[in-house]
């Protein structure tokens, strides 16, 4: 059947100075309750793969250099 | 077969709140047991409590109320429908749970005298045990975890139990959420710690994820008990609570109640009769919200500017943190003006109502070998202390099991089975993707299910459940965690089916407005004083019939009754 | 938290405490996050060791993980190192000290209650409040009094709640009663409930004047408590007051006190515009046998 790709705004930003992905780190992607971050590893970064969050901050809390930041989804904001 | 293919003797599904106490109690009983901690997401990040609980609204400490008094409350805010054996143990194991859970670390409030620092919030017994420094929960079950040498398997979806040919649990088939392998644990015991349906109903920002419940908790855990042939009771019962208009945070009656904060009416004033946390409170606050008076607020501002830094502080630093961001985007403030406020999707959970699978006070479910705790497991009212102590219960029980019980054979066509549905939305490409069958399911669970319920909408409301199951198999998963979300659906149009016929096969309005039937507005206790059972028939239609109430062990007189009802409501008084 | 996964305890700790000693300040902090809840001596020794670390988010992670032991025989260790310690570290090590109710604890705590730095002092109130030892109420309540910070004086009076029988306690909460700050006169209305001593009643009804309900409040529920029919006056008036929260705290203590005089108040009070209210002047007519179904 046919399909297409919708563009959405997500609500979590990583800050690509200061994340350590590419040195190996994965603290966000496995405090992530819904398994929704991954790691780039072309930019060394990780990054919102899937829209399916709930805002509740490990990712956050957990990352070890404060990269990155959670923002309500833009629809509850 | 595959990766993870393997033998234990506990299975414990679920990673959150009663897991881990699961866990550790099976390992405390018998240290030689092989305990398998099986979880969706990070055993240290997941469940209700990832980010900690602002306090303990159930605590039943001796001197503030008894686990008689306990037991009659909540059989009254479960408006009679209560195995009471069930409470009884929890209230009975209450204070020694307070007492392990302080000695392993976690904060309860003190006065500084080093006593709990009880809060008075109902008004015949004193429950309320703040914990203002309760982010850390999780990891302090971690640490259980690692003391007790739990083997902790994080990723991992459960999808069906496996049983064996006496219909006695024989362990569980398994998805691999990263890598899309499905594989097989034999188990003699499984313990369900699955959490709440939390994605039934959908929020009203149509946000899927913006759930009250942690999103993950898919009511799995449901429909595993189901199609494994347990009874699950009050199903009907559904969970809907009061939140921060658009925010899924709770309204935190319990956290700002002590301080003195209240929900208002648009003119500022009370208008809840109700004291209990329960359908009836619930049908209050929805008929003010739908009223003249409405809508519905958190009030504060009456307070002190050190006690709302106080409440800030607790409030944006436990369990929903990321409400304190959610304020200052709308520039609201509890200082300057009421917050709004709404009700929340519908949903099926016991830690807050009473839908779940029907356990014993032993814990057990109707099924041999199958064990149950937490938000799935029906205690009514159970919240998190509850969870804890029925985790203990259920960890101890299968731990006893096991002794006297051997590792049942496989039967392969029930495995075959399960693979062929499991692994079929990898099979083809370009099917329809499952967060569109998810939103489809949901809208209509809302347009359909959402009270007041209504006899012909429910109908239809199965008609379209119906199309959605035809929808199932014509899903396609691009990658594992789409896979996940997939089965997710399969267990979400499971608990929908429940929640409706449920419903319909209780022709009487009960629990406020968690059961209430437009055209059956009245309680009719001839005919209804019974429990509603929803189990898988002999042909595999979904069938439901009563259950007797057992005698009650802690005996309501009459008087008692009304007594509590007088003083809970009068609705002459409402008027003035 | 990922460091706690690489294996046991008793491999960890020595990791750890070499962490600990790491010329990088965020290893050092993460160090200080893992050791949390490691009772060996070694653990605690390099916890202790990062209380007087250059970095505050070292220091600051140190003595959150101090304050989570739970055995009372590393009391002994903690103790060892207060006498050297000042500031934050003996702040941080009574702190942790609080829960493991040493009663060699007892004597360092009192000669902290003389400590330059209040948040020395808050902690040393915890250890006498925690141990619950009598001989430590005069020196308690003198705090009470004294003290020039009004957090100090809030925890100093909240721990009198123990004393049974001492007039020199109850002196001081009276005073506490006209303190400052509103937090301290809340917490000694409170705290004079808890003791159950009746020569607080006249006191507490003069705190009815208070200029914070918040006050009131405390103050209703402890006469409530205390069953004083010499409030009744004072109570009666209050069940008018413009906040609710105050009214219905009323409503229980007239319940509570058991005095036939407040049964056409409360009747009255039926048709407050606030259902709680309502509510607890019901439960209290019915306490008082007066309710009219």
């Amino acid at each position: 059947m046919p399909l297409t790709m919708n563009r959405v705004s997500v609500p979590v930003t990583v800050d690509a100075e200061k994340c350590i992905a590419g040195k190996g780190c994965t603290v966000c992607v496995e405090s992530c309750p819904l398994d929704l971050l991954a790691i780039d590893k072309e930019k060394g970064t990780a990054y919102m793969r899937f829209d399916e969050c709930w805002y509740c901050l490990p990712c956050e809390k957990d990352c070890p250099t404060g990269a990155i930041h959670v923002d309500i989804p833009y629809l509850l904001r | 077969m595959n990766g993870l293919d393997m033998e234990v003797d506990v299975l414990v599904i679920g990673g959150g709140t009663a897991g881990p106490m699961a866990a550790v109690k099976a390992k405390e009983k018998n240290p030689a047991l092989r305990v398998m901690l099986l979880e969706k997401a990070n055993v240290k990040r997941s469940g209700a409590i990832s980010m900690g609980m602002d306090g303990l609204n159930n605590a039943v400490i001796p001197g503030h109320a008894t686990p008689e008094q306990y037991v009659k409350e909540i059989t009254v805010a479960n408006d009679g429908i209560v195995n009471q054996k069930t409470v009884l143990a929890y209230a009975q194991q209450s204070f020694s749970m307070i007492e392990e859970l302080d000695r392993w670390g976690v904060k309860f409030e003190k006065d500084e005298t080093g006593d709990y620092a009880v809060k008075k919030v109902h008004h015949m017994g004193t429950y309320v045990l703040p914990m203002p420094e309760g982010h850390h929960m999780k990891k302090v079950l971690y640490r259980q975890l690692k003391k007790w040498r739990v083997d902790i398997t994080n990723r991992y979806m459960a999808t069906r139990l496996l049983l064996d040919r006496n219909g006695a649990i024989a362990g569980a088939m398994v998805l691999d959420s990263r890598t899309g392998e499905f594989s097989v644990i034999r188990s003699k015991a499984v313990i369900l710690c699955t959490g709440a349906a939390g994605r039934l109903g959908l929020p009203a920002s149509g946000y899927l994820f913006g759930t009250y419940e942690n999103p993950t908790n898919a009511g799995d855990g449901y429909s595993m008990a189901y199609h494994a042939g347990a009874e699950l009771s009050g199903i009907e019962c559904f969970q809907i609570n009061p939140l921060i208009k658009d925010y899924n945070g709770p309204s935190c009656a319990y956290v700002t109640g002590p301080f003195g904060g209240y929900t208002a009416n648009a003119k500022g004033e009370r208008f809840i009769e109700c004291d209990y946390w329960s359908g009836q409170m619930m049908l209050e606050f929805y008929r003010e919200l739908e009223g003249g008076n409405g809508p519905v607020f958190l009030k504060m501002n009456h307070l002190a500017e050190e006690t709302i830094s106080t409440i800030e502080h607790i409030l944006h630093t436990n369990e929903r943190p990321s409400r304190g961001r959610f304020h200052e985007g709308r520039g609201s403030n509890y200082r300057d003006a009421m917050v709004e406020m709404h009700i929340s999707e519908i949903g099926l959970c016991s830690g807050h109502s009473a839908s779940g699978v029907w356990v014993n006070e032993r814990a057990e479910t109707t099924v041999p070998g199958l064990y149950a705790a937490g938000d799935l497991a029906c205690v009514p009212h159970n919240y998190m202390l509850g969870a804890f102590v029925y985790g203990r219960l259920a960890g101890e029980s299968a731990a006893e099991y096991c002794a006297v019980r051997a590792l049942a054979a496989v039967e392969s066509d029930q495995v075959e089975r399960e693979r062929a549905r499991v692994l079929g939305p990898l099979a083809h490409r370009d099917g329809l993707p499952p967060s569109q069958v998810e939103y489809k399911l949901r809208r209509m669970v809302n347009d359909y299910l959402q009270p007041p319920k209504v006899t012909r909408k429910m109908e239809i409301g199965l008609q379209r459940f119906a199309e959605v199951a035809e929808d199932l198999t014509r899903m396609s998963a691009t990658n594992p965690h789409e896979l996940m979300r997939a089965m997710e659906v399969h267990a979400i149009l499971d608990c929908a089916e429940m929640a409706a016929r449920a419903s319909l096969y209780r022709t009487e309005s009960r629990w406020g407005l968690y059961h209430y039937r437009a055209d059956h507005p009245e309680k009719n206790d001839k005919d209804w004083f019974v429990h509603v059972q929803v189990k898988k028939g002999d042909g595999g239609d979904m069938s439901c019939f009563k259950r007797p109430i057992d005698p009650y062990v802690v005996p309501l007189d009459e008087e008692e009754k009304a007594a509590y009802d007088h003083l809970r409501i009068t609705k002459q008084a409402a008027v003035a | 938290m990922d460091l706690l996964d690489i294996g046991e305890e008793d491999v960890m700790v020595p990791l750890l405490v070499r962490a600990a000693r790491d010329a990088d300040a965020s290893v050092r902090a993460e160090a200080a996050r893992c050791l949390e809840g490691m009772e060996s001596e070694s653990a605690i020794g390099g916890l202790l060791d990062l209380l007087v670390d250059d970095e505050p988010e070292v220091r600051k992670a140190a003595a959150t993980s101090l304050a989570e032991i739970k055995e009372a025989s590393h009391g002994s260790q903690l103790l060892d190192r207060l006498s050297t310690a000042d500031g934050f570290a003996k702040a941080s090590i009574l702190r942790a000290l609080r829960e493991l109710r040493r009663t060699e604890a007892y004597g360092p705590a009192l000669q902290a209650l003389n400590d330059g730095d209040p948040g020395v002092r808050a902690a040393a109130v915890g250890v006498l409040g925690y141990l619950k030892n009598a001989q430590a109420l005069p020196h308690i309540a003198r705090l009470a009094k004294t003290d020039p910070d009004p957090e100090v004086r809030r925890i100093t009076v909240g721990a009198l709640a123990f004393a049974q029988h001492a007039p020199e306690v109850g002196a001081a909460l009276v005073d506490a009663l006209k303190d400052s700050s509103w937090q301290v006169r809340d917490e000694a209305a409170t705290t004079l409930g808890k003791l159950g001593d009746r020569a607080a009643i006249h006191p507490l009804v003069e705190a009815m004047d208070d200029p914070y309900w918040q006050v009131r409040l405390k103050a209703t529920r402890s006469l409530g408590k205390l069953k004083a029919a010499e409030a009744m006056e004072v109570l009666t008036q209050t069940l008018s007051h413009a906040v609710s929260n105050l009214r219905k705290e009323v409503a229980i203590a007239l319940g509570e006190i058991g005095n036939l005089a407040a049964v056409p108040y409360l009747e009255e009070a039926l048709n407050d515009p606030d259902p709680d209210v309502r509510k607890m002047c019901r439960l209290a007519l019915s306490q008082l046998g007066a309710l009219k179904s």
